[in-house]
């Protein structure tokens, strides 16, 4: 134990001695008081969230609300559509190859940067000048990232002139126009947007990491990446699959990039639950097969969120 | 500011103190304010506020519609106009979701292609019915936006779709005119693409916006009189001019003779290319015309109208499209509505507006002012006035789903996967089930 | 190669020379890893920042330069000089700030209790703060915006800070309490049994030493209210609620496009967030809080 902690305790020590008497009124206080913590979270929670949820969850089992002033109970006919539709599973097979390949871009990215960025060998202003710039592809507005990137991957743009003049490719390729690299080139943006937010948590994580415990995995003779693999991923492991179950959950519903990017196409390439969403929602006005798409969704992450729960509670126990 | 500072200083934190500090956080922040509760405000004193959500704005020169709407109020002391600004982008889905919320702004800027969701919702006042009140006569509206015998919207100002071509390209691939025809269009185009580096023509087909299957393929059959419609339902099989446009399209992409990846291209790209010359024509906005002189001041171009198919006589077509206008069925003030309705629509204030949006007036007795105007924008009024302004997406149900289904069909039947007589009867089938 | 470092130390000068040359190569590869990802992570923003200074057309000129003749700031003038865009900057300042103190406050007892408590129905919240995650906010905007039209909040700073909140807070609770749970139990257990109570603990022993966590919490979520935009459209009518992403758009218009300040504009937002985390990167380094937690 350092200094402060300790420090602290005496703190709590001398503070603790006042309230003692009251003591036996604690184990109701304490039975209430994780509800009364919690409180504000589940109260925001449920009236924005899953109220909403709620009434989307109505929307889809009716046959078309919002353009029909009077629409139609009709149960799981919603579902059965969607669930037959092969453009919605076109959709979720490009969701799913986007997803995963954008989550472990963005682990193992996020990872190398944060430990480059930690390393010790690094004077101060580098240090804080390479975090910076790190950090750049993050602070930006999805549309914005969109339009960049547009320019960018034009076949008169900036990377198909370098790739034509440095010969690795012939002519020009329109990255985002062609359906055998569009979904390759909207997932290299979302790449490249998301993974500083994993570097950023992995980069805070790693300061909770003891020096000792290298110190000692190197008295131990192991080398860099016996020293990853024992002492820096088993510490960072919680934060690791926070985020990626974070970053699954995001990915999935990433719309503006792509809406911005692709719209979805050429020839489905792109097309993404999300975009598939907002068609039935803004362009065909079926609000009712939006909202089905959309509780299917919600579907499928409820079960991921019941995995991690339950991985949390066999961790915790 | 981080909470750090502000928690660490947290002298004699009691969970009580902790717990009161975030639920009043969260009680402040849901019962505070009432203020700014949409629709528009009505004074006890007569005075009333209108709320209009429109696109216009940022489209025109900084503080011009506001300038118009000053001017309204001083014509109508007891009624103020609100201006509400969105990107045309988002404004669809904003004003669905207001109409589905009850909030729809009482005066609301329209697009053709979403009129149809928002009267299907119920959430537009019948104009014909107001103009009765209001004793209008409806007879110098160039065009009415309506279902079932009544108006729901009015095209405020219109917007022709010419053929911009690049004089430099042109001459330099040895073309003397614009051409007039699809067969000159085409062997025009094929030629500007061998001869230098620039395309012969920017076709946007991405999917984003599939506003190319209007303005850039069924535009040709409509510029030769054709239409895709018959007794307002689908006609695109066993339909020469629809056919004819689609294989005219399809083979100046199959040939390379467009800018490589059309399929990402939105509308958007199309004048920035035309200005770096990087193709020789494009059919644009005429809206567009500042962007070019701006964008590039020593660029000769010229703007005639879209060739016609081979052979085809009698007026032809000009693609439009159009800034409509709608009052919302809920509004408090459906009198005052109209009256900003029809002093938008008045000959004066009408001639205003589309000057300054670089666009076509919906009062037929309007002129545009051409005084200190762009030259072409006479040669195209010119143009506009011999031709049948045509858009046959306006007021279709889901209009934007349409278009994203040709252009999908479209796409394949580019890519080889299918022929164009099975795209066009694939296309027919779905959009059967929209109508 | 770490082997052979411990057998062979038969003279202390050829270890040493040999530690020497490998830090060297360690630190020449360390810069070079660090260079290639700088170019991944930096070009694209130095294109945007070069292209805020050209002209509309020259953005699109063909062989692109990085700076060409057309280079001015006018672009940047064009946004200072409107106040209305002074005024998204403003608004965005007011909402995100509130945001991310509200959701760290919320945030940290939620955490808190997740990682220090058993309770009955923790896993179903749990499940459920998790859960909702996922589901495209565009379908939800129809809902919302009722709900916010209901309460009174449409079309005010409460409502997009309320709303934000509730965005933000599953990501702040789950990362809060991952970061609580790092932290050894013994920690606060030792104090419990000392007698302090559990806000003590929270406040005074887990919340100094959790410092890098709350600022990439708080990072995370600054950046999100920043820079969230379908709902700072739908929750506000006027210009005097709106944010910077509004404002962005409004210059990508359908015949008129302002690429340069949509640049312009992005470069300005950008500053911000980029000052915050300059500011509170000192907290990444090792040693200022990780020390209380090393034992």
């Amino acid at each position: 134990m350092t200094s402060s902690l300790s420090m602290a305790q005496n703190d709590q020590r001398k503070r603790a001695a006042a309230p003692a008497p009251r003591r036996h009124h604690r184990t109701l206080k304490e039975r209430l008081e994780p509800y009364l913590l919690i409180a504000p979270t589940v109260l925001l929670i449920l009236g924005l969230m899953v109220v909403p949820i709620a009434i989307v969850i109505g929307y889809s089992l009716y046959d078309n609300v919002v353009t029909n002033p009077n629409p139609v109970f009709v149960g799981a006919a919603n579902y059965v559509t969607i669930l037959t539709s092969p453009a919605f599973w076109g959709a979720a097979g490009n969701t799913l190859v986007f997803t995963v390949a954008s989550v472990v871009a963005h682990m193992v990215i996020g990872m190398a940067f944060a430990m480059m960025l930690n390393s010790k060998t690094m004077a101060r202003v580098p240090r804080a000048i390479f975090r910076a710039i790190y950090i750049l592809p993050w602070i930006f507005t999805a549309s914005v990232v969109a339009v960049l990137w547009r320019l960018l991957l034009d076949p008169s743009g900036v990377i198909n002139y370098l790739l034509t003049s440095l010969g690795v490719v012939h002519d020009a390729v329109p990255w985002l126009g062609t359906a055998s690299t569009a979904l390759l080139a909207v997932t290299v943006i979302n790449i490249w947007s998301g993974y500083p937010f994993f570097m950023i948590s992995l980069l805070a994580g790693l300061q909770n990491v003891s020096t000792d415990l290298y110190e000692a995995a190197r008295v131990d003779g192991a080398g860099f990446f016996r020293q990853f693999a024992s002492v820096t991923l088993p510490a960072l492991r919680p934060i690791l699959y926070s985020m990626a179950l974070l970053d699954l959950l995001w990915t999935t519903q990433q719309f503006t990039l792509i809406w911005a990017t692709t719209g979805g196409g050429p020839l489905g390439a792109t097309e993404m639950l999300s975009t598939f969403t907002y068609k039935l929602a803004f362009n065909s006005y079926q609000f009712s097969m939006a909202s089905t798409s959309a509780v299917l969704v919600l579907a499928a992450s409820l079960i991921v969120a019941v995995f991690y729960v339950r991985r949390q509670r066999k961790e915790a126990q | 500011m981080m909470g750090n500072g502000a928690l660490g200083r947290w002298r004699r934190p009691t969970w009580k103190a902790s717990v009161a500090a975030a639920a009043t956080a969260v009680a402040l922040l849901v019962a505070g304010c009432a203020g700014g509760s949409g629709g528009g405000g009505g004074g006890s004193n007569g005075n009333v506020t209108l709320t209009f959500s429109q696109w216009w704005a940022p489209e025109m020169p900084s503080g011009a519609l506001q300038n118009l709407m000053d001017e309204f109020h001083k014509e109508n002391p007891n009624i103020t106009v609100k201006l509400i600004s969105a990107p045309f982008q988002s404004l669809q889905s904003q004003t669905i979701s207001q109409a589905a919320s009850g909030t729809l702004p009482d005066v609301v800027g329209l697009d053709g292609s979403w009129v149809n969701p928002l009267y299907k919702q119920g959430a537009l006042l019948n104009l014909s019915d107001a103009m009765k009140k209001a004793n209008y006569d409806p007879k110098d509206l160039a065009s009415q936006v309506g279902y079932n015998g009544s108006t729901y919207m009015i095209p405020v100002v219109n917007f022709v779709y010419p053929l911009f071509t690049n004089d430099a390209i042109l001459s330099q691939a040895g073309i003397s005119k614009p051409p007039t025809t699809w067969s000159e269009f085409a062997a025009d185009a094929k030629k500007i693409s061998q001869s230098g580096s620039a395309k012969g023509w920017v076709v946007p087909l991405g999917t984003t916006n599939p506003n190319g299957v209007q303005n850039d393929i069924l535009s040709w059959a409509w510029a030769s009189g054709g239409s895709m419609l018959s007794n307002g339902q689908p006609n695109l099989t066993n339909n020469p001019d629809v056919t004819g446009a689609v294989n005219l399209v399809k083979d100046l992409v199959q040939s390379n003779a467009v800018l490589p990846g059309a399929n990402a291209l939105q509308e958007t790209d199309k004048v920035e290319n035309f200005i770096n010359g990087r193709a020789g024509m494009m059919i644009d906005s005429l809206a567009h015309i500042n962007t070019i002189t701006k964008g590039n001041a020593n660029l000769k171009f010229s703007v005639s109208a879209q060739p016609v198919k081979d052979g085809s006589t009698g007026t032809p077509g000009m693609l439009t499209a159009s800034w409509g206008i709608g009052i919302s069925a809920k509004t408090q003030h459906s009198a005052e509505a109209w009256k900003l309705v029809q002093f938008l629509m008045d000959q004066t204030n009408n001639s205003k507006l589309s000057t300054l949006a670089n666009g076509f007036p919906g009062n037929k007795t309007s002129k545009p002012d051409f005084t200190g105007a762009d030259p072409h924008f006479q040669q195209a009024f010119a143009i506009y006035q011999k031709s049948k302004p045509v858009n046959e997406f306006t007021g279709l149900p889901a209009a934007d789903q349409l278009m994203t289904d040709f252009l999908n069909e479209f796409q394949k039947t580019v890519a080889g996967q299918e022929s164009t007589d099975t795209m066009l009867s694939n296309v027919q089938n779905q959009w059967k089930q929209q109508f | 190669m770490t082997a052979i470092s411990k057998q062979a130390p038969t003279t202390a000068r050829t270890a040493a020379s040999r530690r020497a040359v490998r830090r060297g190569a360690a630190r020449t590869g360390l810069y070079a890893g660090l260079t290639a990802g700088a170019i991944f992570a930096g070009f694209p923003v130095l294109w945007m920042l070069s292209s805020s200074f050209k002209s509309n057309a020259n953005i699109f000129a063909y062989p692109p330069k990085l700076f060409d003749g057309s280079f001015s700031f006018a672009p940047y003038l064009a946004v200072f000089s409107d106040p209305v865009e002074i005024g998204y900057f403003a608004n965005s300042y007011i909402v995100a700030l509130s945001v991310t103190v509200v959701t760290l406050v919320v945030a940290l007892l939620t955490g808190y209790v997740f990682s220090r408590y058993e309770f009955p129905l923790k896993r179903i919240i749990s499940i459920v703060i998790i859960g909702v995650q996922a589901v495209p906010p565009i379908t939800l905007l129809i809902p919302f915006f009722g709900i916010m039209v209901a309460l009174g909040l449409y079309n005010t700073y409460q409502g997009l800070i309320i709303t934000y909140v509730v965005f933000t807070l599953p990501y702040a609770v789950i990362m809060m309490t991952a970061y609580f749970d790092s932290l050894p139990k013994e920690v606060d257990e030792a104090a419990k049994v000392d007698g302090a109570s559990s806000m003590s603990i929270l406040w005074r022993i887990l919340v100094p030493i959790s410092v890098p966590g709350m600022v990439s919490v708080g990072l995370y979520t600054f950046m999100i209210s920043w820079n969230e935009y379908l709902f700072a459209l739908t929750l506000t009518q006027t210009d005097d609620r709106r944010t910077v992403p509004v404002g962005i758009q409004l210059l990508m218009g359908q015949n008129n496009y302002l690429w340069n300040e949509v640049m312009a504009m992005s470069i300005l937002g950008s500053i911000p967030v980029l000052v915050l985390f300059l500011i509170f990167q000192r907290y990444f380094i090792g040693g200022l809080a990780a020390g209380a937690v090393k034992s």
